[in-house]
């Protein structure tokens, strides 16, 4: 990749043993691409499957006829408001991926660049709360949401979830290392720290958010026991919740099961296919990693 | 800013800092009342639980100082979820460290075809707990014949094991493990490939003119050292991470009756036996901040050590 | 960069939106919990049996005085989001209940329901409603008697000349011979047994978790030698572990992965249309020279919340339902998958439990059915499960594991007499 990684060397039982141990990697790599696939395989395969092909003797790799039906099945399961579910767990991965970024990136920002005498302090509050398991303090958080009113309310699935001490902990790394040169550009054009951080620093910082807003949104999508308790009405329930009700019931229909968890996955390979570039990039800029 | 401290206050500074304390509230004043409602109310409010008999109640009234934690802490269950955590953080952190730190030299150093391997190895960090719990339950390690292990084994004429279910030998750690590597390793590789791209390429040259050897000796001497700063908070983030367990484990283990007294982390005996229908809080808190301690003494024991806090900015 | 500006408005009016849209839906789900008026909400846990959810929204789609919202849990964890739920003033008014458990009654959580079954409480089966009853209240009321018992298939014994077992060792033996490379002689559930089979080879042995009197019920030799038999099965590699539906799904069972299983009797309609005759049913066989068949009963019962501020509403509502509309308790009980009335009365008129594999299950609830007893509480049932979890799989003394769920056991008993 770069003109440095292909030094020659004049020794060619050399260069044949470095060219066996590339086709040995490469042989590697594949091998440990096709195992990382195979639970994708397996979601297709059971999804699309009869449930008589799942649990019979003999292991077919892939089924004999592909059972489309299954998914019209599945949103018209009555027990199970599968599009709801998608609708609701989209609703709220993108309020909370919004909200998560605009209030983190903002502390994160004033930590790193506004001074302020106790700045340290209430840095390592908000890091501190890493450390504490959500579950640890689980039902006192029930009990202070539900006071709230706010149980089986989009609200009381979004707003507790929006304060996060990672994403905060990223953009502030992120902003420290921000070049300087650009904000004092932009006060000395008599721009306030509101207006330098808006006009300046967020439109080159686009990565970072990327990258963040993407791992937001992941976690908002595949959180399972916040939604599971506050999503107590079912027109509360997130695609996780309604997965779990599949895989709980009295009787475990193998095929339903697989198409749902299919289902539930692909809006975010989508997501994720698209964005990926951008969320390289912003791991690569932003420090998360140091 | 030793330097604005250092200079003689004048009346012009002082309106200067009150105003950029202001503005500093003004960016982090949301963020931080927010924070601190959901996430240091109940925190004090769980303290508050762990000194008092609440059972089935979260405004109790008899208080009993420190008996909560005397009975978690001589706890046998307990202790055992602790040593439980411990030896799933020394199976699969190094497990994720190594594999992540090898997929990222190994799609780092592909001419062709580097977009499709990073993707597929990224791919599975886009799957839910809920999603890779059904999986490897039902499908790849279900104990009967039509699961995938045991059609393998079957190949070989071995008989079909109970993977969750057999604890000698203990084979449901090779479930467990197997979940988060699948679904962690490919963000970590992302990392490591971030720390890679950013290796000067005049090391390598140096390197090479100095003699040594593309391959172990360039990894040992360049590669690793530079690659410093993304391993320690790689390693950081694995250990947070697998004290919070309790997706995976509660979704492959868990069934309507309860839980079996193996393979349970902290987080699961305490949601269990003392959140569950037990309900008795007060205990749980304990446990609860008992748990909070330990995380944060290993945190701070393990950032200082690896010299994290002291980077220079 | 004016680009800025209006990326910041979009980002604001996304936010704007999401919060209206929350608002909207937080005042349209109908919850009367929090005393907004409206209607009362009723919480079911998720049934499998099709058609269950249809019906109870049915029935409170007909209770004219008071509207009802029916919540449907899913998860397998409906005890502990009850108990959750029940911590604050958003939780049900009224709800199902695998109790109310001793500690909910004493921490004054459900309401006090003896009046309303002041005239009926004889027709209830007493095996189930003694567990609802605490110093002569009542706090719950059964609403259908669940019982479990074992499936055979007839087929699979007789090829193997194998009669069906009348006592334990009978059963170890039957489960050895049974196994196969394809099938496994006994489904006991994926953990062994530990979770469903519960006090059930206790009250095999003649013994019983908590006597009648409050003491600890198990404290005698027959209790481990008992229990060491489970652990035989397993260790004989004759138990079925790992499937991917568990004992309460008879899937196993219809699949062949097993030759006998350990099940609910909700699952016989299921069981008799995949394989019509050729499938029996037993107790849990006795053991030893005091022992005798067991069956466990057991009942999920409708409870009103202390939190709710309808609890007058909530009440006549519960009574209503489960005490008058025998027609809907006959149509719940007997239409969705299978049950056993709550009420002897009926339970007699039932032509669906008159013959076959059902009317034998009647019988063994009947004559052998007991009902986990109040006092042995959720702290104590822990201990002991997993004590049998470590009987049954890591081959640990019987012996020692049940000596320390003695001292737990004792230590919980002297723990709630102190508190009541």
């Amino acid at each position: 990749m770069t003109p440095s990684r292909k030094r020659s060397t004049e020794n060619p039982a050399h260069d044949a043993l470095a060219r066996a141990g590339r086709a040995l990697r490469l042989v590697l790599l594949i091998a440990l691409a096709a195992l990382f696939l195979i639970p994708f395989y397996l979601l297709l395969r059971n999804g699309l499957a009869a449930e008589s092909d799942i649990t019979a003797a003999d292991w077919t790799f892939f089924p004999r006829e592909l059972h489309w039906s299954n998914v019209r099945e599945l949103f018209d399961d009555p027990d199970v408001p599968m599009a709801h579910a998608l609708l609701n767990s989209t609703l709220i991965a993108v309020a909370t991926t919004a909200g998560t970024l605009v209030l983190a990136s903002l502390a994160g920002y004033g930590l790193a660049r506004i001074p302020y005498r106790h700045a340290n302090a209430v840095f390592y509050a908000i890091l501190g709360t890493l450390m504490v398991p959500a579950a640890v303090t689980f039902v006192p958080s029930f009990v202070l949401v539900s006071s709230l009113g706010w149980v089986s309310t989009l609200r009381g699935l979004i707003v507790p979830t929006l304060f996060s001490a990672f994403a905060c902990f990223v953009f502030r790394q992120y902003f420290l290392g921000f070049p300087r040169e650009l904000e004092d550009a932009a006060q000395v054009d008599g721009l306030g720290y509101w207006r330098t951080y808006w006009r300046v620093v967020v439109p080159n910082s686009l990565p970072v958010f990327a990258a963040v807003g993407t791992i937001v949104f992941i976690g908002a999508w595949n959180a399972f026991l916040w939604p599971l308790v506050i999503g107590q009405d079912r027109d509360a329930w997130t695609v996780q919740v309604a997965l779990s009700a599949f895989s709980t019931a009295q009787t475990v229909n193998l095929h339903e099961l697989f198409v749902a968890a299919a289902v539930s996955i692909v809006p975010l390979l989508v997501v994720f296919l698209f964005l990926q570039r951008y969320i390289v990039a912003g791991v690569e800029r932003s420090g998360i990693d140091d | 800013m030793p330097p604005a401290a250092l200079r003689p206050l004048t009346s012009n500074t002082t309106r200067r800092q009150r105003n950029r304390t202001l503005w500093f509230w003004v960016f982090v004043g949301p963020f931080a009342v927010g924070l601190a409602l959901f996430t240091y109310v109940p925190l004090g409010w769980s303290v508050f639980l762990s000194f008092f008999d609440a059972h089935n109640t979260v405004t109790p009234t008899d208080f009993t100082g420190f008996g909560n934690y005397r009975r978690i802490l001589s706890d046998p269950e307990f202790r055992s979820s602790l040593t439980t955590f411990a030896v799933f953080t020394a199976i699969i952190v190094p497990a994720t460290f190594a594999l992540s730190l090898a997929l990222a030299l190994a799609v780092n150093r592909l001419r062709w075809a580097q977009a499709f391997f990073r993707s597929v190895f990224f791919l599975p960090t886009a799957c839910s707990y809920v999603v890779a719990a059904l999986v490897w339950k039902m499908s790849i390690f279900n104990g009967v014949r039509f699961g995938l292990a045991n059609t393998v084994l079957g190949w070989f004429g071995a008989e079909p094991v109970a993977w969750l279910a057999t604890t000698q030998p203990p084979w449901y750690w090779l479930v467990i493990g197997t979940v988060r590597l699948w679904l962690q390793t490919g963000f970590y590789m992302i990392l490591f490939l971030a720390g890679l791209q950013r290796i000067p390429v005049r090391l390598y040259e140096a390197a090479a003119l100095d003699g040594a050897r593309p391959g172990w000796q360039t990894f040992r001497h360049i590669t690793f050292p530079a690659l410093r700063a993304t391993s320690v908070a790689v390693a950081l983030l694995l250990v947070i991470n697998a004290f919070q367990a309790f997706d995976e484990f509660f979704n492959l283990l868990s069934d309507a009756r309860g839980y079996p007294p193996y393979a349970r982390p902290p987080l699961v005996y305490l949601y269990y036996t003392a959140l569950g229908q037990g309900q008795d809080l007060g205990l749980g808190s304990a446990g609860a901040v008992v748990l909070a301690l330990v995380i944060a003494v290993v945190t701070v024991v393990q950032a200082r050590w690896s010299g994290l806090g002291r980077k220079e900015e | 960069m004016p680009i800025t500006r209006r990326r910041l408005l979009t980002a604001g009016g996304g936010l704007a939106l999401a919060g209206a849209t929350a608002a909207a839906c937080g005042s349209n789900t109908g919850r009367g919990g929090g005393g907004s008026g409206g209607s009362l909400s009723h919480w079911y846990h998720q049934y499998g049996e099709p058609g269950t959810e249809q019906a109870v929204r049915r029935y409170a789609a007909a209770y004219k005085k008071t509207r009802i919202s029916v919540q449907w849990r899913p998860g397998g964890n409906f005890d502990q989001q009850t108990a959750a739920a029940l911590l604050s003033g958003s939780g049900p008014d009224v709800f199902e209940v695998n109790g109310p458990t001793l500690d909910q009654i004493l921490g004054g959580q459900v309401v006090d329901l003896t009046d309303l079954l002041k005239d009926v409480k004889d027709d209830f089966q007493q095996a189930v409603l003694a567990p609802k009853t605490h110093d002569g209240r009542i706090w719950g009321i059964p609403q259908t008697v669940d019982t479990q018992l074992l499936y055979y298939r007839k087929s699979l014994l007789d090829k193997a000349g194998v009669r069906p077992p009348r006592t334990l060792d009978e059963l170890v033996d039957a489960a050895r011979r049974l196994t196969d490379r394809r099938t496994k002689g006994l489904f006991l559930g994926n953990d062994g047994g530990a979770g469903v089979l519960g006090a059930t080879p206790l009250h095999a042995a003649g013994l019983s978790p908590v006597t009648a009197d409050g003491k600890v019920g198990f404290d005698d030799p027959a209790a481990a030698r008992t229990l060491a038999k489970i652990r035989k099965l397993y260790e004989d590699k004759a138990l079925l572990l790992g499937a991917p539906a568990d004992w309460s799904d008879p899937s196993a069972f219809v699949q062949g992965l097993t030759a006998m299983q350990w099940s609910g009797l909700w699952a016989l309609p299921q069981i008799t249309k995949a394989l019509g005759d050729d499938v029996g049913v037993l107790p849990f066989p006795a053991d030893g020279p005091a022992g005798k068949p067991a069956v466990p009963v057991g009942a999920y019962a409708a409870a009103v919340s202390a939190r709710s501020d309808r609890k007058a509403e909530a009440k006549a509502y519960v009574r209503w339902l489960w005490v008058e509309q025998t027609g809907y308790q006959e149509d719940f009980a007997l239409s969705y998958g299978l049950h056993l009335p709550a009420r002897t009365s009926l339970a007699r008129k039932a032509d669906r439990l008159r013959q076959g594999p059902a009317a034998e299950a009647s019988r063994f609830a009947a004559e052998h059915g007991h009902a986990d007893p109040l006092l042995w509480t959720v702290a104590s049932k822990v201990a002991y499960q997993d004590a049998l979890s470590r009987i049954i799989k890591d081959g640990a003394d019987p012996e020692g594991q049940l000596k320390a769920v003695v001292r737990t056991t004792e230590a919980e008993l002297a723990r709630v007499r102190k508190r009541s």
